[in-house]
């Protein structure tokens, strides 16, 4: 799903990612550790085009980022999905609106929108809510509607940067168990984050810890080479 | 895919619904500039409408042998009505001219006695409207050809007169058409920049649409369109606003010795008009929603 080898990035002369080799199979729950400012959410930024890639090669999804076009870049975005701290979602329109832009962007019949909207909804219990403008929401309702765009395509990969940073601790743990609802379903997630209590939520996900745009540790066998 | 292309671009007239007030501020100010800009165009276009009528007209007079026939001329008059660039023809008889003389003269002019031996000859005032930059060619052309009309005694005209027109016409070319097309300059880089700026309040949806999997055109369609549309109405709104202004002043200098009668702008302008702020409402959209 994801395969990085010797990946560096650098805002001028500050490097925020220094060789970075990673492994990423379909299926995996990968978590991002590290203090702010490690290049957690660089290496986000990098995975979804955002940023391209100039030193290095990987692949995302079966798209090569070093080939990548900047008029490609949507292709890659339809196969991977972002969850943001800050939600990323339009305040002004209501919460079927905001879901329903994922789909609408892939010109999917509006029959079948509003069926897979309705459906995510209800899997996040915002059925109730569909048609409440978003900023008439709580900061967790607002990160579920973020989570219900993200998911209602059915990505390949999921990208999660702090998705629980704004929440407190109950929130926080049943965002998490959302989370885990997709990844039971093969849905490959990697969330960035430095609360270290949620780690403990997916005892089987690989970790890997970020310091100063380096891999300091994982928990795991990193040896891509293999 | 016809489909979707026009479901973005109903998408983009709709939207100007979103951010109602955004929206009204940026049509209002497009449409006051607009305004300004018709206002600064519609001086212009009469101003140059109205050096042509003062200056830049030419003059011939025509002065036939007094023994010419009056059939004969009269038959001459007809084929100068059909000569180009004709603005104006003013004929007289031997006999129309005497008794306009005795006429003007009052009671001090009785010329009765010359009656049946009227000394005047037949003339014709002819008045030329002409725009063409080789004025002097064409002034020799037409003295040449009407002093060799049959009958013609004698064809005068003014070579300061031909002058003048030729410096309207300069002054036309050189200060005026230049004005307009600076004018049309000033009027797209503010209006390009007035909705430029409310383009740019949908940065954040853009993002959001970009991380979505949004193709460029798909965003930029209605972005583009809305651009458009709001010049287009900035355009109509202001080009109204003008015709109340020149319906309300049109007869405010006609008195003399002025005569001025203020005109609309001509179909061509106001086209030229509606044009420029529609591809600018478009240009600014695009340069707003540029990928950084």
């Amino acid at each position: 799903m994801i395969s990085l080898r010797h990946v560096s990035y650098s805002f001028g002369t500050q490097w925020a990612l220094k060789n970075i080799s990673l492994e990423v199979r379909k299926g995996d729950f990968l978590f991002l550790v590290g203090p702010s400012g490690a290049g957690k959410t660089t290496l986000l930024r990098l995975l979804h085009g955002a940023i391209p890639l100039k030193r290095g090669q990987g692949t995302v999804a079966g798209f090569d980022l070093h080939a990548l076009k900047a008029r490609r870049i949507h292709l890659l975005r339809r196969e991977v999905s972002v969850v943001f701290q800050d939600f990323k979602i339009l305040p002004d329109r209501t919460v079927f609106a905001n879901v329903a832009l994922a789909l609408e962007v892939r010109n999917m019949p509006r029959t079948h929108t509003e069926r897979r909207v309705r459906a995510v909804l209800r899997g996040l219990d915002l059925e109730n809510k569909m048609h409440v403008s978003c900023a008439q929401l709580s900061g967790g309702e607002q990160q579920r509607v973020a989570i219900a765009r993200a998911v209602v395509v059915g990505p390949q990969l999921l990208l999660a940067d702090e998705p629980t940073g704004n929440l407190d601790r109950e929130l926080a743990m049943r965002l998490m168990s959302i989370f885990l609802q997709f990844h039971a379903h093969g849905t490959t997630i990697v969330l960035a984050t430095h609360n270290q209590e949620i780690l403990a939520c997916v005892p089987d996900a690989k970790i890997l810890h970020l310091e100063d745009g380096a891999v300091n540790w994982t928990n795991w066998d990193m040896d891509v080479s293999k | 895919m016809f489909r979707i292309v026009l479901k973005l671009m109903l998408q983009g007239v709709t939207d100007i619904r979103r951010h109602p007030w955004i929206q009204v501020l940026t049509l209002a100010a497009v449409t006051l500039v607009a305004f300004l800009g018709g206002l600064f165009l519609l001086v212009l276009h009469n101003l140059d409408l109205e050096l042509h009528r003062a200056g830049g007209d030419i003059q011939f007079q025509i002065y036939w042998q007094p023994e010419a026939e009056q059939e004969m001329v009269r038959t001459q008059w007809d084929s100068l009505r059909e000569l180009e660039h004709l603005a104006e023809i003013k004929t007289f008889s031997g006999d129309q001219a005497l008794e306009l003389l005795m006429q003007r003269l009052g009671g001090t002019g009785d010329f009765a006695w010359l009656q049946g031996n009227n000394p005047l000859p037949a003339t014709a005032l002819l008045t030329f409207s002409v725009r063409d930059d080789d004025q002097q060619t064409w002034a020799k052309a037409t003295y040449l050809h009407l002093e060799t009309l049959e009958g013609v005694e004698k064809v005068s005209f003014n070579p300061l007169q031909l002058d003048l027109a030729r410096g309207w016409a300069r002054f036309s070319n050189q200060v005026i058409w230049p004005l307009i097309l600076f004018l049309g300059v000033v009027l797209a880089l503010v209006v390009g920049n007035t909705i430029k700026l409310s383009q740019l309040h949908r940065r954040n949806e853009v993002e959001i649409l970009r991380l979505v999997g949004a193709a460029r055109w798909y965003i930029q369609l209605p972005m583009l369109v809305s651009g458009a549309v709001l010049g287009l109405l900035g355009g109509i709104l202001a080009l109204l606003m003008l015709k109340g202004v020149q319906l309300s002043l049109r007869d405010l200098l006609h008195f003399p010795p002025l005569w001025l009668r203020l005109d609309y702008l001509p179909s061509s302008q106001t086209l030229a008009f509606l044009a420029v702020l529609v591809v600018m409402g478009f240009l600014s959209s695009w340069v707003a929603l540029r990928e950084k």
